[in-house]
């Protein structure tokens, strides 16, 4: 399912940039015309990052592994220069998954759940915890251009995205948890599973900064990074005590039609 | 290259920045007494005053007085604790035990704090168990059935049944003490009554393979820690009360199976049927070295002495009447020198599913139990 909208939303993109170059005479002038100063931006490219509660709350003792799992970022941006000076803006539209896999050691760590079929679990965990996130957003981000120089450009400003499909699960394994606080009954527990995907929030915003590098006429490197603002949980969920921000690097290419 | 080169670099930024925010660790939260010091339990076994091992618990530790008679006023007990912990009144110092004591143990960080009663008790070695008394326990989340001993006008409670409602505890799905697999009941035969009923883990249950939980209460000890891990091993069944040879088992009971059998998959099993199980069971211990028997060997030990059991109870819908023999095992027989050596055990153990230990049987099976009497042969 995922990959059929990745592939759809590819494909989306292309129909739309691909008049603009296809016709090149008197369509690409009325379509320059149209636009009126906007270039069609298209890039790719890959997402490294963590999300993760800032700072690391003090009952993490130690991140034991983290893999960035492949994660990849499409978007199709208008982008216009104001006359007669350096600055212009860009509006986007990214369809993207952020994800990670860590494995942390955590010492009395604040757990609640609540099971659909009524069970309520409420307690200090101390052992080990994997968490694997996965989460595909389409993203508007609303940017400020800034041209250093022909070959460089800075980009900065917010995004707002909109979660359409999201995962957040794990274990709690080799540890024990403590009934309720610290002080309550204590059960040893080789492994327990915990999905809190459902409580994921559907609309996450932040803010992006990044530097691109004209390589080529059309082919440009860029390097963003995303720093999310609201918790990927709501306020009031009570199983991760911190709030938890998605920060991820947007590495890759864009071509400028 | 051009790209590899920031996307690798990005990775080492976030697996530095990743490994420089973690903060200091926290001064420990628990406060518990972990334990009482081997040589001094040691020592004062030797001396006569103490049988077994205490039984510690989240709240309490409890010794087990050889005689009603033995002075405990002038016993200054040591405990281990939490790392970092420290208890109040100090670890050494002597005090009267003649009536149960609290101590206070404070976390290494200072906020959370624990009172824990320790006493000196003994447990008579009754015959009687008419399942009349119980309370909340520490944390007021379930029942804990209790027995009256001693002098009758001012009665000592004794705490020698033991069920795993501590673990139930954790599965969030009972929302009142009533809502436990075992509990009292006022619909006894008289006065009050045992009610177990074999009861769903829900998801949690479910999670670590643990679907049901069966209705139990025995003469023993639950080791909630374990019970997750090692569930058959947290069911620490009997206790060093026995009065003399134990003759037969008798009392009163009714048992209702819950309509699907599942097995510890969690598979309905139509093929299955639940059945209860009522049994007492008599072995041999080491009086220095006391090792109970547990869900995995309690039936099958080679140092059991004597069983009675009721092999296939049914299930009456009234008060029935039943008298098991103890039939000797494993070719032993009753020796009252040992048994004035403290080396025997006795359980009673009692639960709506027979292999619920297994976590196979049936939701809803429910077991009434009353008016227990272990007989024990004349003097």
């Amino acid at each position: 399912m995922k990959k059929s909208i990745l592939a759809l939303a590819a494909c989306a993109l292309l129909a739309y940039s691909t008049p603009v170059q296809a016709q090149k005479s008197e369509g690409e002038s009325l379509l320059r015309a149209a636009l009126k100063g906007w270039h069609v931006k298209l890039r790719a490219g890959f997402l490294l990052g963590g999300t993760t509660p800032l700072p690391l709350p003090q009952e993490i003792r130690a991140i034991d592994s983290y893999n960035p799992t492949m994660n990849v970022g499409i978007e199709g941006d208008v982008q216009k220069r104001f006359d007669n000076s350096r600055w212009g803006m860009a509006l986007g539209v990214r369809l993207e998954t952020k994800g990670m896999k860590t494995d942390a050691t955590v010492k009395n760590y604040h757990m609640e759940m609540t099971a659909d079929d009524g069970g309520y679990m409420v307690g200090a965990w101390t052992g080990h915890v994997t968490t694997r996130v996965r989460a595909t957003y389409l993203t508007f981000p609303i940017l400020a251009v800034y041209e250093i120089s022909p070959r460089w450009e800075l980009r900065g400003g917010p995004y707002l995205s909109w979660m359409y499909d999201g995962d957040f699960t794990g274990e709690a394994y080799d540890g024990y948890i403590r009934h309720g606080n610290p002080t309550g009954e204590k059960a040893e527990v080789t492994r327990a599973s915990y999905d809190f995907s459902k409580d994921l929030r559907r609309f996450q915003w932040g803010v992006q900064v990044g530097a691109e590098w004209v390589a080529y006429k059309h082919l440009s490197v860029y390097a963003d990074l995303t720093w999310g603002i609201n918790s990927i949980f709501p306020h009031d969920f009570e199983s991760v005590t911190f709030a938890m921000y998605p920060v991820y690097a947007n590495v890759g290419f864009s071509y400028l039609f | 290259m051009k790209y590899l080169l920031p996307s690798g670099l990005a990775v080492a930024a976030i697996a530095l920045s990743f490994a420089s925010c973690i903060r200091d660790e926290a001064l420990n939260a628990e406060c518990d007494i972990t334990g009482v010091d081997s040589a001094w339990v040691a020592g004062i076994r030797q001396q006569g005053i103490i049988k077994g091992e205490p039984i510690v618990t989240n709240e309490s530790v409890r010794f087990i007085k050889r005689r009603g008679d033995i002075d405990c006023s002038a016993l200054a007990p040591l405990f281990t604790l939490t790392p970092g912990a420290t208890i109040e009144p100090a670890n050494g110092s002597v005090r009267d035990f003649t009536t149960p004591q609290t101590y206070t143990v404070t976390a290494e960080d200072g906020n959370w704090r624990k009172v824990y009663t320790v006493e000196f008790g003994v447990l008579e070695a009754s015959s009687k168990y008419g399942f009349d008394h119980a309370k909340l326990d520490a944390s007021r989340q379930y029942q804990e059935f209790y027995e009256l001993q001693g002098n009758l006008a001012k009665p000592d409670t004794a705490r020698i049944w033991a069920s795993g409602n501590g673990g139930y505890a954790f599965t969030g799905m009972a929302k009142s003490p009533g809502e436990y697999p075992t509990t009292i009941s006022p619909d006894g035969r008289t006065g009050s009554c045992a009610r177990l009923e074999t009861m769903d883990t829900g998801s949690f249950g479910a999670g670590l393979n643990m679907h049901i939980a069966a209705g139990n209460l025995f003469i023993g000890e639950f080791r909630t820690a374990s019970a997750v891990l090692y569930p058959r091993r947290a069911t620490r069944f009997g206790l060093q009360l026995v009065g003399s040879r134990p003759v037969s088992l008798r009392g009163y009971y009714k048992y209702k199976a819950g309509e699907t059998f599942t097995d510890e998959l969690g598979q309905v099993r139509p093929e299955m049927h639940d059945t209860c199980d009522i049994y007492a069971v008599l072995y041999e211990v080491d009086p220095d070295n006391f090792e109970a028997l547990n869900g995995d060997d309690v039936l099958s030990s080679e140092r059991i002495v004597s069983l009675a059991r009721i092999d296939n109870p049914g299930e009456p819908q009234e008060w029935t009447y039943f008298d098991e023999p103890f039939k000797p095992c494993n070719g032993k027989a009753f020796d009252y020198a040992r048994l004035e050596t403290d080396g025997y055990a006795i359980a009673i153990v009692l639960t709506s599913s027979r292999q619920g230990a297994y976590f196979r049987g049936s939701i809803g099976s429910v077991l009434y139990v009353d008016d227990l009497e272990l007989v024990y042969e004349a003097d």
